[in-house]
């Protein structure tokens, strides 16, 4: 069937919703520091970007940060760089998809993907996040503190290679790898789906 | 656990806050969240806390309702105090091993809790006061001088506005789907890294295909009644900036002076 403009704005809609329902389920991975979150709500972009097109999966980002934002629950500087890291992730993944739109392209896009999140990861956190985050507590102890965990710890900018980029890269890793287990399932019904009489 | 999620947290009520125009009320929140980092020394943040308190008194919403919005970052809060008592260098009051306590310690402590909790009780004041309907039109209205330059400002906010509206229902579907596979033997809370992702495949597969489902009945009935976009659409409540509005822009504007100005002094 073919997808209208109303199809594509309601179900980039409900999987914004799914993605803001995934993102209070978020749990704190062992081995880093508590800020780094790790949540499946990237997933729902991802399949947007590949099932409907690169620009309305940034779209579920931009809506699930949003709504995130009226919830207050962390601040405003953590749903920016959510935001920006996760734009980073989904839309090459999705344009290479697009372009090349095989099972080895989408592992491609992905894998690119990933490595984009990592590079976008170092430079938010660099400039928005850990900035905002040292208004609240003194840069140097948290430094201090990484520094007894991890000895190769020295400054900032060590702090987010060593402490937020492998973090970064494992979340990509795991997101693609779901994606590539449920996107197949998935795509027939997002595409052909039995419209009710 | 999917229970203790609050997103519509709005109070209702017919207060001056409550019908404050909710684009104005975006604006000046953004606004008071710069205050905030400019703010330095006692004298600004009394005035501050004055200024925050007056306005909870003037939104009618209960002080007790207010704290409440403070309860999820308590974890945070109280990280942040114990790394600035113990970890500030300066003059040392108490020392064991590793853990100093000093003048300077105390004094950014009490500083970085006050701006933590004035910050999320200045800006949770906005989802109180202001339905999701009515933030989402807000947002829109604040966009429109990105829509002259292409961008698809009414239909972001309309992808807003379903969202907001799904999301209980999928809460729901969420937390139905998960009872159904637990009673299978799925597991969802235990395991290492790989075996927890694993086991979100069959919480995400059922749900994203009710998804799916629902938007296209949606889809349906929104092509049904002629939806066409942004443009040439008219509104069932057109909100427009009132007087009520630059009033309490003025007074803000004016509070945020004498706070400053204080700031300078003390």
């Amino acid at each position: 069937m073919e997808k209208s403009k109303i199809r594509k704005i309601t179900i980039t809609a409900v999987l914004s919703a799914i993605s803001a329902v995934l993102m209070f389920l978020e749990t704190p991975l062992p081995g880093f520091p508590p800020f780094l979150q790790i949540d499946a709500s990237d997933l729902p972009a991802i399949i947007c970007a590949f099932g409907i097109g690169p620009i309305w999966g940034v779209a579920v980002g931009l809506i699930k940060n949003s709504v995130h934002m009226l919830a207050t629950k962390t601040m405003v500087a953590g749903e920016i760089a959510n935001f920006l890291i996760g734009a980073s992730f989904v839309l090459p993944a999705g344009i290479i998809y697009k372009k090349n739109h095989t099972k080895k392209g989408a592992l491609l896009g992905l894998v690119i993907g990933t490595v984009t999140m990592a590079l976008a990861g170092v430079l938010t956190n660099l400039y928005i996040t850990l900035p905002f985050y040292s208004k609240m507590m003194p840069m140097d102890t948290i430094i201090e503190i990484s520094n007894k965990v991890n000895p190769y710890i020295k400054d900032v900018m060590t702090l987010t290679l060593y402490g937020i980029t492998p973090f970064n890269i494992l979340k990509g890793i795991l997101l693609s790898a779901i994606t590539m287990l449920i996107y197949k399932p998935l795509s027939p019904i997002l595409h052909y789906s039995k419209r009710p009489c | 656990m999917l229970k203790d999620i609050t997103l519509g947290q709005h109070f209702p009520g017919n207060s001056v806050l409550h019908r404050l125009d909710a684009m104005i009320k975006i604006i000046l929140s953004m606004l008071y969240l710069v205050l905030i980092f400019l703010v330095k020394g006692f004298v600004g943040y009394g005035l501050l806390a004055i200024f925050v308190f007056c306005i909870i008194l003037l939104s009618t919403v209960p002080i007790k309702f207010v704290l409440k919005g403070l309860k999820p970052l308590l974890i945070f809060i109280i990280f942040t105090a114990i790394l600035n008592l113990f970890m500030t260098s300066g003059t040392v009051i108490w020392q064991w091993s590793f853990l100093k306590l000093t003048y300077e310690g105390i004094y950014f402590a009490v500083f970085m809790i006050l701006r933590i909790v004035f910050l999320v009780l200045g800006t949770s004041l906005l989802t109180y006061t202001t339905s999701p309907i009515a933030l989402t039109d807000g947002i829109e209205r604040f966009l429109t001088p990105f829509a002259k330059i292409g961008a698809p400002t009414h239909e972001l906010a309309m992808m807003m506005s379903i969202a907001l509206r799904f999301i209980p229902t999928l809460l729901e579907e969420t937390d139905k789907i998960m009872k159904a596979q637990m009673a299978r033997g799925a597991d969802f809370e235990s395991g290492n890294l790989i075996k927890r992702a694993r086991a979100l495949i069959p919480l995400l597969v059922p749900l994203f295909i009710s998804a799916f489902r629902r938007a296209d009945e949606l889809a349906i009935a929104m092509e049904c009644r002629c939806y066409q976009g942004g443009k040439n659409r008219t509104r069932l409540n057109v909100v427009k900036v009132g007087k009520i509005d630059i009033i309490a822009s003025l007074v803000f504007l004016l509070c945020a002076a004498v706070i400053l100005t204080a700031n300078l002094a003390g």
